[in-house]
């Protein structure tokens, strides 16, 4: 402990600036993501809340103070500090996950008991277990680069581990959050050089495993069917993605303006969180809702900038991971939101309504802007 | 040991690339469904947001050829409620039931129905302006006055098959409502407004307002006058002689627009509901096809003098009381014939045998043919639902038999309007018309007509020459043949009578003294400006006689609406003969062993009170030989067997 401690002092001497096009681009999404959770959600709030359309967004500007002090703090501190934790963490959130699952103890809302805890003060398990899988990977992965093209040493041990994790969130049930689980570690294992052939085989095995999935559990069928064309059962399994085409469709390519949208009118379900975009699509059009998108690629592109310039593959692959995660998160609610994917319950990074994933992906958009700092020249 | 550096930043460099593609994926989906579809999508948002409460566009009135109203509207409101809008259900129903007059309870289950609007039927529906108000003033949220309208006929039964009658939602049903629904109707108009999904409203859209536009007013070629006099003299009929049914048209030879058209049995088309369905379904002028009888001797008249195959004056015909055609003999209805006659003379007195001769100097395809040219067989065209098209013999069948009734009128099956049509062209210098009776459309607003429409000549089917002897026949008919009851002095009426036989229902040769009896007449003789149909069918407490019944009543409706459309009476043209030199003492004939045709001719001057039934006179009185003024009443006892007369 100790030893690291000192290590990471060492290592401040070495800091430079963090990455301030990073800071810059978290700062703008945080921004959109409070105004629009305010626009989305102000009717829906005073509604249910006694004429109080600031609820939803005192919280969210609550945690994202939380965040962003949490983002500061930990963009000071070494990013090998987290290598420590990592067994430790892991198994903490094996625990949890597990912990959720017992009647009882997990909380269940929208169909999946992935909450533990009281009221507002409650926490996903799988949304830790995505970032401390991320650094377990990392450090495995870079610990073990020399197996990685093996299936017996690198494969197997990293991907029990992630199907491991996998499977105990499709417990719950939780399909969004356990295919970004899975997709991050893929790229993570992808950076690490695994080969070409085996993602090849994998990609074999994940179509069957998505098709025993898809049959253990009729009703994904009705959302795949669904998706494909939700004007067949417009109130039924195709209601969300209609309500959310009928909110970006209008937008057109203007919008009709902040604060504007008709589709927020408790039409569209929880326009705050899920379905954000949606919203932003409705009232700031296709510029806007390009504007945001554009926002990610930004982001995205900083982050594989950082993980390409880490000083080492473990600052390397965590970069990528953390990257990634949000990458996939936001790819997948996207792709939802504009009907190009069956509907699975997924927020959107740093703008959709939720404590605990915005404190979450402030604090890993800290780790990243921490590995900025020591940016090979 | 690393995998070289190398790769590791090749394989970031390609998740950037993959990534950075389908963000690239995302703007163009996003500009399809934002731009492309952006269209559609609104129209389906904005079907989706809004909710309409409509406002009934006023349907048009129906006015007679001079704008007098013969149907219009009154404002008669509708209760509309959307249930996601109503705030205390248990108050709001008490409220409602209190000013509609109905229970609690049912008030209650209409405004909770899972239904985005709810119009509480019947009892919410076409209320009065009073109720409205008063339910307006509550100002019970959710519950909505829509506007709405009643029909309304102020006339009652007047021309009520003509003009039809609209439902409950103002479509139209029937007669003109129906016909020229769309034209009438107009475009209902709606209040939309922008409801969130639990029904309450968006603060921040405006409701639309889309103002219904009125239906035009349709002006008829109906002259109310004319009407009138129609109705007030089917009235007569019907408590005169209580007929199984009435017809009488009225139309103007000249461009086919109809002045009158009525029938009984009559209903009020605002209790339509209570009238059997066969009764305003059918319009018995344009829909009951029936064997014509005498008025249809004009058809072969006119096509005999059209091909110069008989000249009137001097040709001449001798009936023996019958004719023998093909070994059938067919008997003429005066028992012993009325001797040598001239062919004006085989026209005044109604004579089949010299109709049979001329058809048979027409040949079966002449024959045929005028009877198609005048336009039977097929349907005018009348502006009006339900048409019949009449029977015609198929020509395969056709032998010299049928070719002979078919001259005077028997074993075809016509419309009365089809009769009144070719009537119409034979009278009026050939030309026969689509017969019609929209003249045209009045915008609601400004009053002023938006268009007319114009008479459709369909062919000449004789030349104006022709058409004038056939209007000099026609008017000696009237001066001094058969149908001298119908004489106006000074409106030179032309016509001819009629007496149907009416076929039984299911085949099986003819009813037994159950006739249609009918007149067809025109005037003036010299300029033909009105063309009047008149059918009793089956009457009672008379000879069933078109010369007795139909002709009196068709001399007075035309007479009465010359002179109401501002026709004056003149001079000259056939005096009407008396037709027996004793006058003014009438010596009373001896009918007894007469048959009820042969009386037509006696009767003419005398009122009669028939008694009993039959098809033979069995007794009268006074007894022959006493001495009557003309006009008066004698007594006829009516049997079956055929007495000897002394």
């Amino acid at each position: 402990m100790i030893f690291y401690l000192m290590r990471c002092l060492a290592m401040a001497k070495s800091k430079t600036t963090p990455d301030l096009i990073l800071i810059i681009v978290t700062f703008l999404l945080l921004t959109v993501g409070l105004v629009m959770v305010y626009s989305a959600s102000a009717i829906l709030a005073s509604y249910h809340f006694d004429g109080d359309s600031f609820y939803f967004v005192k919280r969210q500007l609550l945690f994202a103070g939380i965040g962003l002090f949490a983002m500061f703090f930990v963009m000071n501190v070494h990013y090998w500090m987290w290598r420590q934790w990592a067994k430790l963490g892991v198994l903490i959130c094996f625990l949890l996950l597990i912990a959720v699952l017992i009647p009882g103890v997990g909380l269940e809302r929208n169909g999946s008991t992935s909450w533990l805890g009281i009221g507002a003060f409650s926490i996903q398990p799988s949304e830790f277990m995505k970032v401390a899988l991320i650094v377990f990977l990392a450090r495995f992965l870079s610990e073990n680069q020399k197996y990685i093209t093996t299936i017996k040493k690198g494969l197997i041990p990293s991907l029990s581990l992630v199907f491991l994790s996998f499977g105990l969130i499709m417990l719950q049930p939780d399909l969004g959050t356990g295919t970004v689980l899975v997709m991050t570690c893929i790229i993570m294992i992808f950076t690490a050089g695994a080969q070409i052939k085996h993602f090849v085989f994998m990609g074999l095995m994940g179509l069957t495993g998505v098709a025993v999935l898809i049959i253990s559990a009729p009703y994904r069928i009705a959302r795949i069917t669904s998706f494909l064309d939700p004007w067949k059962d417009p109130l039924g399994t195709g209601f969300q993605i209609i309500q959310s085409l009928l909110a970006i469709g209008p937008g057109g390519l203007l919008g009709f303006g902040l604060g504007q949208s008709r589709q927020k009118y408790q039409y569209l379900p929880e326009p705050q969180t899920d379905f954000i975009f949606s919203i932003i699509s409705e009232e700031l059009g296709f510029i806007g809702a390009t504007l945001v998108l554009g926002l990610f690629c930004l982001l995205i592109w900083r982050g594989i900038r950082i993980a390409i310039s880490a000083p080492d593959l473990y600052g390397s692959l965590l970069a990528v991971g953390i990257t990634g995660m949000i990458a996939v998160q936001v790819m997948i609610n996207i792709a939802v939101v504009t009907g190009l994917m069956p509907v699975t319950g997924i927020t959107l990074p740093f703008l959709s309504y939720g404590g605990s994933s915005l404190t979450l992906m402030l604090v890993s958009i800290g780790v990243l802007l921490n590995i900025s700092r020591y940016t090979k020249t | 040991m690393r995998v070289s550096n190398v790769t590791v930043r090749k394989r970031l460099i390609a998740i950037l690339v993959i990534a950075l593609g389908i963000f690239f994926i995302f703007i163009v989906r996003l500009g399809y469904i934002q731009v492309f579809k952006n269209g559609w999508l609104s129209n389906q948002a904005l079907n989706s947001w809004s909710k309409l409460i409509p406002y009934e566009a006023e349907r048009g009135d129906i006015l007679d050829r001079n704008g007098k109203v013969l149907a219009t509207n009154i404002s008669k409101p509708s209760v509309l409620v959307v249930p996601r809008q109503v705030r205390d259900p248990k108050k709001t129903a008490k409220k409602l039931a209190e000013v509609l007059g109905m229970s609690e309870k049912k008030a209650y289950q209409d405004i909770t129905k899972k239904q985005s609007k709810v119009y509480i039927t019947p009892e919410g529906r076409k209320i009065s302006n009073q109720k409205a108000s008063k339910i307006k003033s509550f100002g019970l949220p959710g519950v909505f006055i829509a506007e709405d309208f009643k029909r309304s006929y102020p006339y009652g039964n007047y021309l009520s098959h003509v003009l039809g009658f609209a439902g409950i939602d103002n479509q139209g049903l029937t007669g003109l409502e129906a016909y020229y629904d769309q034209q009438l109707k107009g475009k209902n108009g709606h209040v939309a407004f922008f409801s969130d999904a639990r029904g309450n409203r968006m603060a921040n859209i405006k409701d639309k307002y889309v103002p219904p536009e009125s239906g035009n007013s349709l002006k008829l070629t109906i002259d109310k006058r004319v009407q009138s006099i129609i109705e007030r003299e089917l009235n007569l009929a019907d408590q005169k002689y209580h007929p199984e049914g009435a017809i009488a048209i009225a139309m103007n030879p000249n461009n086919g627009e109809i002045l009158g058209m009525s029938s009984r049995p009559g209903f009020n088309p605002e209790n339509y509901k209570k009238v059997p369905q066969e009764i305003y379904n059918r319009n018995l002028p344009i829909w009951k096809t029936y064997e014509p009888g005498s008025t249809f001797k004009v058809i072969t008249l006119a096509a005999a003098l059209q091909e110069n195959l008989v000249d009137l004056k001097n040709d001449h015909f001798s009936d023996p009381g019958f004719i023998d055609v093909n070994g059938t003999k067919l008997h003429c209805w005066k028992r012993g014939g009325h001797g040598d006659e001239t062919f004006l003379e085989v026209v005044q007195n109604s004579c089949n045998p010299g109709f049979v001769k001329l058809g048979q100097k027409l040949g079966k395809d002449r024959l045929f043919s005028y009877i198609k040219n005048f336009g039977f067989g097929q349907k005018t065209g009348i502006d009006l639902q339900g048409e019949a098209k009449g029977i015609l013999f198929n020509m395969k069948n056709v032998g010299p038999l049928e070719q002979a009734t078919t001259a005077f009128g028997q074993g075809v099956a016509v419309t009365p309007i089809q009769q009144v049509a070719a009537v119409a062209a034979a009278v009026n210098g050939g030309y026969l018309y689509e017969p019609h009776i929209a003249k045209g459309w009045v915008d609601p607003k400004t009053g002023k007509e938006i268009n007319q429409t114009s008479p459709i000549e369909k062919r000449q089917v004789i030349s104006e020459k022709t058409s004038k002897e056939v209007r000099y026949a026609l008017e000696s008919v009237v001066a001094q043949g058969t149908g001298r009851n119908a004489y106006v002095q000074g409106y030179r009426i032309g016509g001819k009578t009629g007496t149907a036989q009416k076929v039984k229902q299911g085949g099986g040769g003819y009813m037994e003294n159950n006739y249609i009896v009918s007149f067809m007449g025109f005037a003036p003789a010299n300029d033909p400006q009105i063309v009047v149909y008149v059918a009793i069918d089956h009457p009672q407490n008379t000879v069933q006689f078109g010369g007795t019944v139909a002709a009196p009543i068709a001399g007075k409706i035309i007479g009465d609406s010359l002179s109401a459309m501002g026709v004056k009476k003149q001079k000259g043209g056939l005096q009407k003969i008396a037709k027996y030199p004793d006058q003014p003492m009438l010596k009373v004939p001896n009918f007894v062993g007469m048959d009820r045709e042969e009386l037509e001719a006696g009767m003419l001057d005398l009122k009669v009170d028939v008694v009993g039934k039959g098809r033979y006179v069995v007794m009268q009185s006074p007894q022959p030989g006493v001495k009557l003024n003309p006009g008066s009443t004698i007594r006829i006892y009516l049997g079956d067997k055929k007495e000897k007369g002394d």
